[in-house]
C-alpha cells in the first residue's frame, strides 16, 4: 500500500518572524487599544429624573404586590390593591401627566433614545474601523503568503477557512494563509484579552456582537416608544384579576408546622 | 497570606461586620496594616469593597485617622460627587462632629445636596438616619414617606419606617410597613417574627385575635427558618399567654390542643438551641448570647410552672 505523499513546500523561515508574529502582536495591541478607546468614548450614564424613577418604581411596586400577594391577609391586600388600582387608573405616577392619552413620542426625537443610539454607534465604530484597517493592511502586504502548517490533518471543508487569499486547489488543507491567520486571531484571542484586561473588556468581539443584537436589554423597563400609561392600566387590570386568587400563607400555618415536626 | 485575601475571606465569612462589635473591631485593627501594605494600591473591585468596609468599621470603633485615610483614597478614586462616596463623606462628618451644632450643619449640607439632586438616594438615606439620631422622629418619618413615595420598592426604608412608627407606638402603621417589606422579600423569616412581636405588643396581652395573629406570624417564621431563635421564643411566649388567658377549648378559632402542642414544640426547640449554643457545638455559634440567655430564662421559668 502506498503511503500518502506528504506535501512539502519550502518556506522561508523568516516568514514566521515577519508575518505570523506581527499579525498576532498587532491584533493583540489593537484589541487593547480598542478596549481603552471604548472606555474613553463612553459617556457617563445619564442621570434619571426623579419623576421617571418614581414612575418606574411605583409600577414595580404593583408588580411586587401582584407576585407576592399571598404574603398578606386578604384585608391588607385588598386595601393596597384598591389604592394602587385607583392611582394607576388616574395616572398618578406618570412622569408627565399632561401627555397621558397622547400617542408616545417618536423615539428618534427622544433625547434619551438618541443618547443610547449614539453610544451604540460609537461602539460599532470602535469595532469596525480597526477591523477594516487591519484587514486592508494584511491584504496589502501579506496576501498570498502561506505562513504555517498545522500539525494535524483536516478535511477539505476547512480549506475555505484556512486558505482564504490563496487560490490553489491542490494544496493540503493543513497549510494556513496569512489572511486566515488574521481571522483565526480575530475570533481566537478572547482568552488572551480576558487575561490581560479582565472579564468585562470591550476588546472582545463576541461580546460586542452579542450586545449589538439586543440593545434594549440594558435600557430598563421603559424602552423609548412605550406608553407608560398603558403599562399602568395593564398592571391595574392584572391586579384586579389576581385579587380573585388570593390565598394567605398564614392560613393553616399552625397545622402545617405541627405536621412537619411530628 | 496577603492581607487583602485575608480580609476578603474574613468579609465573606462575616457578611455584615457591623452587626457585632468583635467583627468590626477585628476589621479596624487590620485597617492600618492594610492601608500601609502594597495591596492597598491595587485598583480592583474587591479592594474598594474592602476600603468601604474598613471605613465603616473604623468609624464604629473610633479610629478616625484610618477612616479618614480610607475615605481620602476612595474619594480620590471615584470623586467626591459620586453618590455613594458623598454618603460616606457625610457619614464621616457625622462621626467626627463634636456637638449637636456641627451635626445640624451636616444636616444642612445634606439638604443642600438633595435640593440640587433629588435622586441621590444614599444622601437621602443619610439625611433620614441623621434626623432619627437627632431625635427628630417626626421629621424622619416625613422624609421617609417622601422617599417611599418615589421608591416604594426599597425594603430597607420600609423596615426603618416601621421601627420609627413602632417607637411612636403607632402599631398598625408599623405592621403596614412590615407587610410592605414582605411584598418585596416574601421569605424574610425575621420580618414574620417581627410582625409577630408587634402584633403581640399591640394586642396588649389581652386581645385574643391579636394574639392568634401573632402566633401565626411566629409559626410562619419558624416554618421558613427552623432554627430561628426569636421565632421560637415568641411562639412559646405568646402561646403560653393564650393558654393562661383562655381556659376554653377554643381560643380565637384555634383548638386549645393545637396551642398546647405548639407551646410544647417551642419549648423543646428552645431547650435544644440553648443546650447546643451553650455547649458551643460546631455550627451553632451564630446565636446572640443575650438572646440565648433570655431563651434559657423563659424555658426555665416554664419548667418551674409545670412542676408547681
Amino acid at each position: 500500500m502506498a503511503s500518502v505523499q506528504e506535501q512539502t513546500i519550502l518556506r522561508d523561515p523568516q516568514l514566521f518572524y515577519w508575518i505570523l508574529f506581527p499579525i498576532t502582536i498587532v491584533m493583540v495591541l489593537t484589541g487593547i487599544l480598542r478596549h481603552y478607546a471604548t472606555v474613553l468614548m463612553q459617556s457617563a450614564p445619564q442621570k434619571q429624573d426623579i419623576r421617571a424613577i418614581r414612575e418606574q418604581r411605583n409600577l414595580l411596586h404593583g408588580i411586587a404586590l401582584r407576585t407576592n400577594l399571598n404574603q398578606l391577609s386578604l384585608s391588607s391586600f385588598t386595601a393596597r390593591k384598591n389604592y394602587l388600582v385607583a392611582a394607576y387608573n388616574r395616572g398618578e405616577f406618570l412622569k408627565d401627566q399632561e401627555n397621558k392619552g397622547k400617542p408616545p413620542a417618536n423615539p428618534m426625537t427622544d433625547p434619551a433614545g438618541m443618547d443610547q443610539m449614539m453610544n451604540m454607534l460609537k461602539g460599532n465604530m470602535a469595532m469596525m474601523v480597526p477591523q477594516t484597517l487591519i484587514m486592508g493592511w494584511i491584504n496589502a502586504f501579506f496576501s498570498g503568503f502561506v505562513i504555517m502548517k498545522l500539525p494535524f490533518p483536516l478535511t477539505i471543508r476547512f480549506k475555505s477557512m484556512l486558505q482564504s487569499g490563496v487560490m490553489t486547489r491542490d494544496m493540503d488543507v493543513r497549510w494556513v494563509s496569512s489572511l486566515s491567520w488574521y481571522f483565526l486571531n480575530l475570533f481566537g484571542l478572547r482568552p488572551v484579552f480576558s487575561f490581560i484586561l479582565g472579564n468585562d473588556n470591550a476588546a472582545d468581539q463576541m461580546a460586542a456582537q452579542m450586545g449589538g443584537m439586543n440593545p434594549a436589554a440594558g435600557a430598563g423597563m421603559f424602552a423609548p416608544g412605550q406608553d407608560p400609561h398603558k403599562m399602568f392600566l395593564a398592571e391595574a387590570e392584572n391586579l384586579e384579576v389576581v385579587g380573585g386568587q388570593h390565598e394567605w400563607v398564614l392560613d393553616g400555618v399552625i397545622e402545617r408546622l405541627l405536621a412537619a415536626h411530628n | 497570606m496577603a492581607i487583602l485575601s485575608t480580609l476578603l475571606s474574613y468579609l465573606s465569612s462575616h457578611p455584615s461586620p457591623l452587626r457585632l462589635p468583635q467583627t468590626s473591631q477585628y476589621l479596624s485593627q487590620q485597617a492600618p496594616i492594610f492601608l500601609s501594605s502594597s495591596d492597598s494600591s491595587k485598583d480592583t473591585q474587591e479592594t474598594w469593597i474592602v476600603y468601604e468596609q474598613l471605613l465603616l468599621s473604623c468609624l464604629r470603633t473610633g479610629d478616625d485617622a484610618s477612616a479618614k485615610l480610607c475615605l481620602e483614597r476612595l474619594s480620590d478614586r471615584f470623586g467626591r460627587d459620586s453618590p455613594r462616596i458623598s454618603a460616606l463623606v457625610g457619614l464621616y462628618e457625622e462621626a467626627a462632629a463634636k456637638d449637636v451644632r456641627e451635626l445640624e450643619s451636616v444636616l444642612k449640607g445634606y439638604q443642600d445636596i438633595l435640593k440640587e439632586d433629588p435622586t441621590n438616594m444614599p444622601i437621602e438615606k443619610r439625611h433620614i438616619a441623621l434626623l432619627a439620631s437627632l431625635n427628630r422622629t417626626e421629621d424622619a418619618i416625613k422624609a421617609l414617606t417622601a422617599l417611599l413615595n418615589h421608591s416604594p420598592n426599597d425594603a430597607e426604608s420600609w423596615s426603618q419606617l416601621s421601627s420609627l412608627y413602632y417607637t411612636q407606638g403607632m402599631y398598625p402603621q408599623a405592621i403596614f410597613c412590615l407587610e410592605e417589606v414582605l411584598l418585596i422579600l416574601p421569605n424574610a423569616y425575621n420580618m414574620f417574627a417581627r410582625l409577630g412581636e408587634i402584633n403581640y405588643i399591640s394586642a396588649q396581652g389581652t386581645n385574643m385575635d391579636g394574639l392568634i395573629e401573632s402566633v401565626k406570624h411566629f409559626a410562619r417564621s419558624v416554618e421558613l427558618c427552623e432554627w430561628y431563635l426569636r421565632g421560637w421564643y415568641g411562639l412559646k411566649l405568646v402561646t403560653g399567654k393564650i393558654l393562661e388567658l383562655n381556659r376554653a377549648d377554643k381560643a380565637g378559632g384555634i383548638e386549645r390542643k393545637k396551642i398546647e402542642a405548639l407551646n410544647e414544640m417551642a419549648t423543646k426547640k428552645l431547650a435544644e438551641i440553648v443546650g447546643k449554643a451553650n455547649r458551643r457545638e460546631r455550627g451553632w455559634g451564630g446565636f446572640d448570647e443575650a438572646e440565648v440567655e433570655a431563651a434559657k430564662a423563659l424555658v426555665d421559668s416554664s419548667d418551674v410552672k409545670t412542676v408547681r
